[in-house]
C-alpha cells in the first residue's frame, strides 16, 4: 500500500505548539515551502522541551515520520499520542505514548522513522512530545515534520455530486 | 487588536481591608477589574475575561473566561474578604483554566493583584514563571498594599523569569499615587502591547489625563467616549467663539476711547490695557469673569470725557503694569514716560485730582478691577495720600487769590 505525504489533511486551524520561541514558530517546520527551508525552524524557548498538537481534517492511518534537525539541537526522544486533546508539559507523563521513537542522526537527515502502524489506524488528532534533544543542550530545533500515511477509506463528501433527477 | 485569553487573579485577603488606597484596597481593585475587563473585551470582540480569588477558603474560580462583561461584572459584587492569599496555587489554577479555553487561536494571559504579602519562596515563584512561560502564557502583575517581606522583588523575579519578548508586566502602585484604576490606565496592563492601546483604553486615558472631575456633562466619558469628544470639541469651539467676541469688543471700546479722549496718549493707553486683559485672559480659565471685568474697563474709559479715561488709564496702569513690562519693556518705558509727562503739567493735575477726589467714583474703579482688593490696606493708604495731595492743591489757588 502506498503512502502519501499527509500534509493536505492537516488542520491549520487547530494546529497548536508550546515553548516555541516567537518567530520561530510551527508553521517553520511544518509548512509546505517553508520546512523545505533549513534555514527556517521551530525553536524551543524555555527549554528543550516542545509539545506539537496537529489535528487533521479527515481520519488518517499514520505509518512513518520524518523529522529534521541539525546534528546537536535535532530531537532525540519523541512521543507520540494518538487522539489526545488538550495535553499540556503536565501530564505527558499521565497517558502511555502511542509510541515512542529515538531519533539517530541518520533519521535526523531524512530518513523517516516507521511507526507502530497497529497503533495509528484511526488517528483525528496527533500529539508530539519532543522530549530531549541530541547534544542535550538547551535549545531544541526542528527544520522539518512530515508524516507518512493513508486516509482512512471513509465517504469522501466532497466527492458527492447531485444528481439531477431527470424524472 | 491582540486576540487574548486573561484571567484576573483578584486578592480578597484580610489585607485588602485596609484603607490606604481609596476607599479600601478591595474596592480600589475591583474598580481596576472592571477597567481592564472593560478594555479587554473592547479590544477585540472574540476576547475573553475570567476572574477568580486567590484568598478565601481557597481558590475560587467565579468565571471561567467569558466575553460576556455582564457576567463578569456580576461576579465581583458580594465577595467575602478573608483568609490569606495563596498565591501559586491561583497563578495555577488560572493557566489550568486558560489551557481549556475554547478558542485555541487566543492568547493566554493571567493578570495578578497581589495586595497581601507573599509567603512563598523566590525559587518557587521562578519555577511556577518557568512553567508559564513554557506554556506561552503570559503574565502581568499589579502590586500594591504590602511592601514586606521583599515582595516586590519576588514579583518581579516572577515576572522576569515568565517574561517572553515584552509580554509580561509589572506595575508597582504606591498608596500615595491616587485611584488604582487611574494608575493602570496609562501602563501597559490596561493599553495592550505597543500599539497604544485599543479605541477603548485611549479614551478612557484622555479622559483621565484632563480629569475625569472636570466632565461634568453628565456622560461618562469612558462609557461613550465618542460622545465626549464631541462635547469637548464643542466646548473649545464655544470658548474660541467666546474668546474672540470679548476681543472684539474690547477692540471697540477703545476705539471709542480714543475716539472721544483729545488726547492722544489715551489711545495708547487704553490699547495697552487691553493687551495687558487679553493676555490676563489667556492666563485665566474663567472666561466670564474676565470678560465683564474687560467691559467694566472699557466702559469706565470710554464712559466720560478724557479726564476720567485718563485717570482710568492710570490706575489701571498700576494694575497692568507688570503684565505690560512682561510683554514689551521699551512700551512700558514709553508709557510710564508719558505719564509722568501729564502727572507734571498742573492743569491736568488738577483735573486728575478732581477725579480721585470723588472718592465714590475711585472705590467703584477700584472694585471693578480684576486683581485689586479695594480693602487692601496698602490700597487705602494710597487713595488717603491722594486725597491729601487734592488738598494740598486746593490751598494754592486759594493763596494764589489772595
Amino acid at each position: 500500500m502506498n503512502q502519501v505525504d499527509l500534509l493536505d489533511f492537516i488542520d491549520w486551524t487547530g494546529v497548536e505548539c508550546l515553548n516555541f520561541k516567537p518567530n520561530k514558530t510551527i508553521a517553520n517546520a511544518l509548512k509546505q515551502g517553508y520546512r523545505e527551508d533549513d534555514g527556517l525552524s521551530l525553536e524551543s524557548d524555555a527549554d528543550e522541551q516542545l509539545l506539537i498538537y496537529i489535528p487533521f481534517t479527515q481520519v488518517v492511518k499514520l505509518h512513518s515520520i520524518n523529522i529534521k534537525g541539525p546534528e546537536e539541537e535535532g530531537p532525540r526522544t519523541v512521543k507520540l499520542y494518538a487522539n489526545k486533546e488538550h495535553m499540556g508539559f503536565s501530564n505527558v507523563n499521565d497517558y502511555p505514548p502511542s509510541d515512542t521513537a529515538i531519533f539517530s542522526s541518520e533519521n535526523l537527515k531524512g530518513k523517516p522513522v516507521t511507526l507502530k502502524y497497529v497503533k495509528f489506524q484511526s488517528v483525528r488528532s496527533l500529539t508530539i512530545f519532543i522530549e530531549d534533544n541530541q547534544g542535550s543542550v538547551d535549545n531544541t530545533l526542528v527544520q522539518k515534520i512530515a508524516f507518512y500515511g493513508s486516509t482512512v477509506e471513509t465517504t469522501d463528501m466532497k466527492g458527492l455530486k447531485k444528481i439531477e433527477d431527470g424524472h | 487588536m491582540v486576540l487574548e485569553a486573561t484571567m484576573i487573579c483578584i486578592d480578597n485577603s484580610e489585607y485588602t481591608r485596609n484603607g490606604d488606597y481609596s476607599p479600601n484596597r478591595f474596592q480600589a481593585q475591583a474598580d481596576a477589574v472592571n477597567l481592564i475587563c472593560g478594555a479587554k473585551t473592547q479590544s477585540n470582540p472574540e476576547n475573553t475575561v475570567g476572574v477568580l480569588t486567590m484568598a478565601g477558603k481557597g481558590v475560587r474560580v467565579l468565571v471561567t473566561p467569558t466575553s460576556d462583561l455582564g457576567k463578569i461584572l456580576a461576579c465581583m459584587h458580594g465577595l467575602d474578604v478573608g483568609g490569606e492569599m495563596n498565591l501559586a496555587a491561583g497563578i495555577q489554577v488560572a493557566q489550568l483554566a486558560l489551557k481549556h479555553r475554547q478558542n485555541k487561536k487566543q492568547q493566554q494571559r493571567i493578570i495578578v493583584f497581589a495586595g497581601s504579602p507573599v509567603n512563598y519562596d523566590k525559587k518557587v515563584l521562578e519555577a511556577i514563571g518557568k512553567k508559564l512561560k513554557k506554556n506561552s502564557v503570559a503574565l502581568d502583575v499589579v502590586n500594591f498594599g504590602e511592601e514586606d517581606d521583599g515582595k516586590p522583588e519576588k514579583l518581579e523575579a516572577l515576572v522576569a523569569s515568565v517574561n517572553n519578548s515584552d509580554s509580561s508586566h509589572i506595575v508597582h502602585v504606591p498608596p500615595s499615587a491616587g485611584a488604582l484604576s487611574d494608575v493602570l490606565i496609562s501602563t501597559p496592563i490596561f493599553t495592550g502591547d505597543g500599539e497604544g492601546g485599543s479605541g477603548f483604553a485611549a479614551a478612557a486615558a484622555a479622559a483621565a489625563a484632563s480629569g475625569v472631575s472636570g466632565f461634568d456633562f453628565g456622560v461618562d466619558p469612558n462609557l461613550e467616549p465618542e460622545l465626549a469628544l464631541a462635547l469637548r470639541v464643542s466646548m473649545e469651539e464655544e470658548r474660541a467663539r467666546q474668546e474672540a467676541a470679548a476681543k472684539r469688543a474690547a477692540e471697540e471700546a477703545s476705539r471709542q476711547g480714543g475716539e472721544q479722549s483729545s488726547n492722544s496718549q489715551d489711545a495708547t493707553m487704553t490699547e495697552n490695557v487691553s493687551v495687558g486683559a487679553l493676555v490676563d485672559e489667556n492666563k485665566r480659565n474663567d472666561q466670564t469673569d474676565n470678560e465683564t471685568a474687560l467691559l467694566e474697563q472699557a466702559l469706565a474709559m470710554s464712559m466720560d470725557d478724557p479726564r476720567s479715561s485718563q485717570s482710568g488709564g492710570i490706575s489701571m496702569l498700576d494694575a497692568d503694569m507688570s503684565d505690560a513690562t512682561m510683554e514689551d519693556q521699551d512700551l512700558a518705558l514709553a508709557l510710564q514716560m508719558s505719564v509722568q509727562d501729564t502727572a507734571a503739567d498742573p492743569t491736568s493735575q488738577t483735573e486728575m485730582s478732581e477725579v480721585l477726589g470723588d472718592r465714590s467714583f475711585m472705590s467703584d474703579i477700584i472694585s471693578s478691577l480684576p486683581g485689586v482688593d479695594a480693602n487692601d490696606p496698602s490700597v487705602r493708604d494710597l487713595l488717603a495720600s491722594l486725597r491729601q495731595g487734592e488738598k494740598k492743591n486746593d490751598d494754592k489757588p486759594s493763596d494764589e487769590e489772595k
